[in-house]
């Protein structure tokens, strides 16, 4: 466990993360330990009030964990403070959220090369070009964000995740506010950032055919880890979902925290 | 982190327009005040009749005040300016002519019809017209040689006109404090107003800071980027604003002289310097207000980005809660100060700022206070209203921060328009009673200009039906000696009476002595007052006052009153004080009606017994420091007649009104800046409710419907406002009022309460309404599915 973990981009080791202090705690994450391996598409998934969101935000240092460490990139960031946890998401991590991923009052270029001018570098012409090629939308890089659909969106989003070539890319129901259609588009990008790039995407889902894009997947419930698959097809995503929420709402499962949508 | 806040700028143009509108409105009017500061500083009085001479001798007007311990030279010496014109010897004249370089110096003779023995041999100013080629400033240095050891002024350029309009010098200090408070309070209202407008810009934009926080931005970066907004739209408001703001000053200055606040003979005076300065000003009062709101915004965690939009529901944080209390603290010390040291006029100067004090306090834990509110008042909301009032409150409760946001300015305007505006009322009844209550008249005669000659006192006494009649001179007069422990740099109001009516005349009890004695070289005081002048004095001891005009008189004391404190007056006989005037003449003669005498009869016959020119003193061709002359038609008059009941208190408020003006300023100014915010937070709030309401209406909810339940919340907010505004002034203006009147209970007209909760309310909705009509326009199905 303590070996150098050069497979891991990202490594929790038994984080767990309560909320509230006194009577009113939560335990969102009880002793998480899992690895996410280098170049590959890792997926998140488990019912609602599982931990996902609070697993992602400890992964991606968002927050900080109540105990355990997080390492990223070969890099301890526990302890991190917070310019540091901020640089550290500027030059290493990219997001992609469900919603609201762009500033309205850029264009699609000036919104792709928003962490070079936070970071205060002059931006890689050639590669964002690139980047804004490869998303599709190089003809709307004068563009703004309401100018734009939802799935347009987002594929602006992977490219300003993109365009720093980051350890990780952390995407939280980045397939969440999208029909069908555009969410196979927007996987396929990612999965394609994945095979063609060597890019290291986690995925936070609840849909079992997202899931079914990802190299592994990952299963949360109650904040414990649950279960992992290596390339499930999405039937074996859902069943095993469907059993983790029978399992959840089990009397002797503990406390019950919503089920499956 | 520029680039980026000059594209949020450039994107969210309707969401900066208040903070610009602030901005280029605060930039004009600190502008505005800067050059009638300038103006007052400057005094620039241009000569008229005293035009062609280069230099001017004028009367020392200053006067130091003495010193509790003569001998001690550690002791600072206070300065006070003399009210009336301080003449110099006559003499001058010819030792002037005598200076080289001077063709000939000409006496400002005294005005006509001012009489006495010592007039003869004083003159109000000397002009020394240079000869051909001398330069006027060495020409002054020369003459300030030649006058050394008299007490003058030497004059040049536009300062000369002081010898001509010595008014004009007390008009200065009313123009820089007025300056200085309408500028000190703008700057104010414009800090607080921009700093809510900005922060509801930034609590609008929590997720894009979220987002921005999540994708690398540090919490420094993003109080950059506030702060570039704020100064880029400072940098953007102060242009249109240095233009409006010399039209403004121009108009504010106007009206101060046509209300006759200040002279109408000093220059308007519009320099670079204020101009330079209200840019400098509304920078940091926008980098301020940016500071406050920037703060708010590097605090936002980058979580938040990935969270819904969530409720808007506020607590105020602990550092705004200690500030609050500090507030608190400073508004309990400055009621005490109030009520415990300050007395009469001076109560204002800490009343003021009082209510400000406890505006900021509760706006500091608004959120707090709106939640309590809103939970007491959704009761009656409530009961009062069906299903529309149900949801009104849901709402409200939910959203306790954008409640707080939007009955902050209301608090804020009904606050201080209601302090400022019975603070102005319950000062005037206060002096008008104290006037009124001090003196007894049947009817009050006030001279046009100048003052009336003794043949008028005469003339009047010989009009059938008057019992007796008293003239009546006012000023201002310092006591030099024994040393008067509670004397001030303006010294004391000074009234002069006709000692045989004085008895009469004067309402305030006689404690010691015998005004019938009010004759010569003689004085009464106020009990109280005078146990403080050296180890105090009474009926028979001799006291030093110094005059208005700077003149010394030795007098004895021949009657102490009892008058209230802060109600101090100094009794002189009527012709002894007014020789010490600029006029020289008593202005006011005060009539007592015999017993069973028609008031309205009597006015009559007085008012023609003014209209026969052959006892008036002050003819067409008056004095320099007269006006025009000619009086109220039909018929020159040479003054005018108040009478019954009111006849003190009419004559009286007159003089009032421009202290009042000054208050409607002040309340209008705090008004607009109100509108501002008021209107801001609540079309930006209502704006962003677009989906809700269109969701609401596909749920079953008519247009109507919605309306009402807007116009609710506005009524609710509108009430939370009102409420903490009342409480706020309340907590002003007992303490103001046990100063000023002794009672706790202001006073004033109530229908002034009324307007200013009425023009609340009825702005509340109209910026509520408007935004909710137009968010509600499209159909409802387009509204629930349109990006938020």
């Amino acid at each position: 466990m303590n070996a150098p973990e050069t497979g891991h981009a990202v490594r929790l080791d038994a984080v767990s993360k309560v909320y509230g202090t006194g009577g009113g705690t939560v335990v969102a994450l009880d002793g998480v330990t899992i690895g996410v391996p280098r170049s590959a598409l890792t997926a998140v998934m488990g019912p609602s009030g599982s931990g996902k969101s609070t697993f992602l935000h400890c992964a991606a240092g968002l927050d900080r964990p109540t105990t355990g460490s997080v390492t990223l990139d070969g890099l301890d960031i526990t302890g991190l403070g917070e310019v540091a946890l901020t640089r550290l998401r500027r030059d290493r991590i990219g997001f992609v959220f469900q919603s609201f991923n762009l500033m309205p009052a850029l264009t699609v270029l000036q919104n792709v090369t928003l962490p070079s001018l936070l970071a205060g570098q002059e931006p890689d012409r050639a590669r964002v070009a690139e980047v804004i090629r490869r998303v599709g939308l190089a003809e709307r890089t004068g563009h703004r964000p309401d100018e734009l659909s939802g799935g347009q969106q987002q594929r602006v989003a992977i490219a300003r995740a993109l365009v720093n070539r980051p350890a990780v890319i952390f995407a939280d129901e980045p397939t969440g506010a999208l029909d069908t259609r555009t969410a196979l588009d927007v996987l396929g990008l990612l999965r394609e950032s994945v095979v063609e790039g060597g890019q290291t995407v986690v995925m936070v889902t609840h849909d079992p055919v997202a899931a079914s894009y990802a190299d592994q997947v990952v299963f949360l419930a109650d904040g414990r880890f649950a279960d992992r698959l290596d390339r499930p097809s999405a039937d074996q995503v859902a069943a095993r979902m469907t059993h983790l929420g029978a399992w959840e709402g089990r009397p002797a499962g503990g406390a019950s925290k919503g089920g499956v949508r | 982190m520029w680039r980026l806040a000059l594209s949020t700028l450039r994107h969210r143009k309707s969401a900066f327009a208040a903070t610009f509108v602030a901005l280029f409105l605060g930039t004009s009017i600190i502008m505005a005040c800067g050059a009638l500061m300038e103006t007052g500083v400057r005094l620039e009085v241009p000569p008229r009749r005293l035009a062609t001479a280069a230099v001017v001798v004028t009367g020392d007007q200053s006067y130091a005040l003495p010193r509790m311990n003569p001998s001690d030279e550690e002791e600072d010496i206070e300065w006070a300016m003399l009210p009336e014109r301080v003449r110099v010897d006559a003499r001058l004249v010819e030792t002037l002519a005598a200076v080289a370089g001077v063709a000939r110096a000409t006496a400002v003779e005294p005005s006509p019809g001012a009489g006495g023995a010592a007039r003869r041999s004083t003159v109000d100013a000397v002009g020394v017209v240079a000869a051909p080629g001398v330069d006027p400033e060495d020409l002054a240095r020369r003459v300030e040689a030649a006058t050394r050891g008299h007490a003058v002024s030497v004059l040049t350029g536009d300062d000369r006109g002081l010898a001509e309009f010595p008014g004009a010098l007390g008009g200065r200090e009313g123009l820089i404090v007025l300056a200085a408070v309408f500028g000190g309070m703008a700057i104010m209202v414009v800090t607080f107003v921009v700093a809510s407008t900005l922060g509801l810009s930034v609590r609008q934009r929590r997720r894009e800071m979220a987002l921005l926080r999540a994708v690398g931005a540090t919490p420094r970066q993003v109080r950059r980027m506030v702060l570039g907004e704020a100064l880029a739209l400072a940098c953007a408001a102060v242009v249109p604003g240095s233009l409006l703001g010399p039209v403004l000053g121009r108009w504010l200055f106007d009206r101060l002289t046509a209300n006759g606040v200040v002279p109408g003979v000093i220059r308007y005076a519009q320099g670079w310097v204020p101009a330079a300065a209200a840019a400098g000003v509304a920078m940091l009062t926008a980098l301020a207000a940016a500071l406050l709101a920037a703060r708010r915004a590097s605090l936002t965690r980058p979580a938040e980005a990935l969270a819904e939009a969530g409720l808007l529901g506020a607590t105020a944080g602990r550092a705004r809660r200690i500030l609050a209390a500090v507030c608190f603290a400073g508004g309990v010390a400055l009621a005490l100060v109030t009520v415990l040291v300050m007395s009469g006029s001076l109560a204002g100067s800490t009343a003021g700022p009082a209510v400000l004090v406890w505006a900021v306090g509760l706006a500091l834990i608004g959120p707090d206070v709106a939640r309590l509110l809103t939970r007491a008042l959704a009761g009656p909301i409530r009961a009062v209203s069906g299903p529309a009032g149900h949801l009104a409150v849901l709402n409200a409760r939910a959203r306790t921060g954008r409640v707080a946001a939007a009955a902050v300015p209301v608090m804020l305007a009904t606050g201080m328009a209601t302090a400022n505006l019975y603070m102005q009322t319950t000062e005037v009844d206060a002096a008008t009673a104290s006037y009124a209550g001090s003196l007894r008249a049947d009817a009050v005669l006030t001279a046009a200009s100048g003052g009336f000659t003794p043949a008028v006192l005469d003339r009047v006494r010989a009009v059938p039906g008057v019992g007796g009649a008293s003239e009546l001179s006012t000023s201002t007069a310092f006591i030099e000696s024994p040393h008067d422990n509670w004397q001030r740099e303006d010294g004391w109001p000074a009234q002069g009476f006709t000692a045989e009516e004085a008895g009469r005349a004067v309402a305030l009890p006689v404690t010691a002595g015998s005004l019938a004695g009010l004759t010569g070289d003689t004085v009464a005081l106020t009990a109280e007052h005078a146990r403080h002048v050296g180890r105090g004095v009474g009926v028979g001891d001799r006291v030093t006052l110094r005059m208005g005009d700077g003149a010394r008189a030795d007098l004895t004391v021949v009657a102490l009153l009892a008058a209230k404190t802060g109600t101090e007056t100094i009794l002189l006989p009527a012709r002894l004080l007014a020789a010490h005037t600029t006029v020289g003449l008593p202005a006011r003669i005060l009539v007592r009606a015999a017993p069973g005498t028609d008031i309205q009869t009597l006015s009559e016959k007085l008012s023609a017994a003014l209209r026969d020119p052959a006892g008036a003193g002050s003819g067409p061709s008056s004095g320099p420091s007269s006006g025009p002359s000619s009086g109220p038609s039909p018929g020159p008059s040479y003054g005018t007649v108040t009478a019954g009941r009111d006849a003190l208190t009419s004559a009286y408020t007159a003089q009032q009104r421009t202290q009042a003006w000054v208050s409607y300023l002040l309340v209008g100014m705090i008004l607009l800046y109100t509108a501002i915010s008021v209107v801001n937070t609540q079309v930006m709030t209502t704006a962003q409710r677009r989906r809700e309401f269109g969701l609401q209406r596909l749920a079953g909810s008519t247009r109507g419907q919605v309306m009402r339940m807007t116009g609710l919340e506005g009524v609710l907010v509108a009430a939370v406002g009102i409420l903490l505004g009342t409480a706020a002034s309340t907590i002003t203006l007992v303490p103001f009022a046990v100063a000023v009147a002794g009672t706790p209970l202001p006073s004033g007209p109530p229908w002034i309460y009324a307007v200013i909760v009425a023009s609340a309310v009825a702005l509340t909705l109209a910026a509520t309404w408007l935004p909710t009509w137009s968010a509600t326009r499209s159909r409802p199905a387009e509204a629930a599915t349109a990006p938020a």
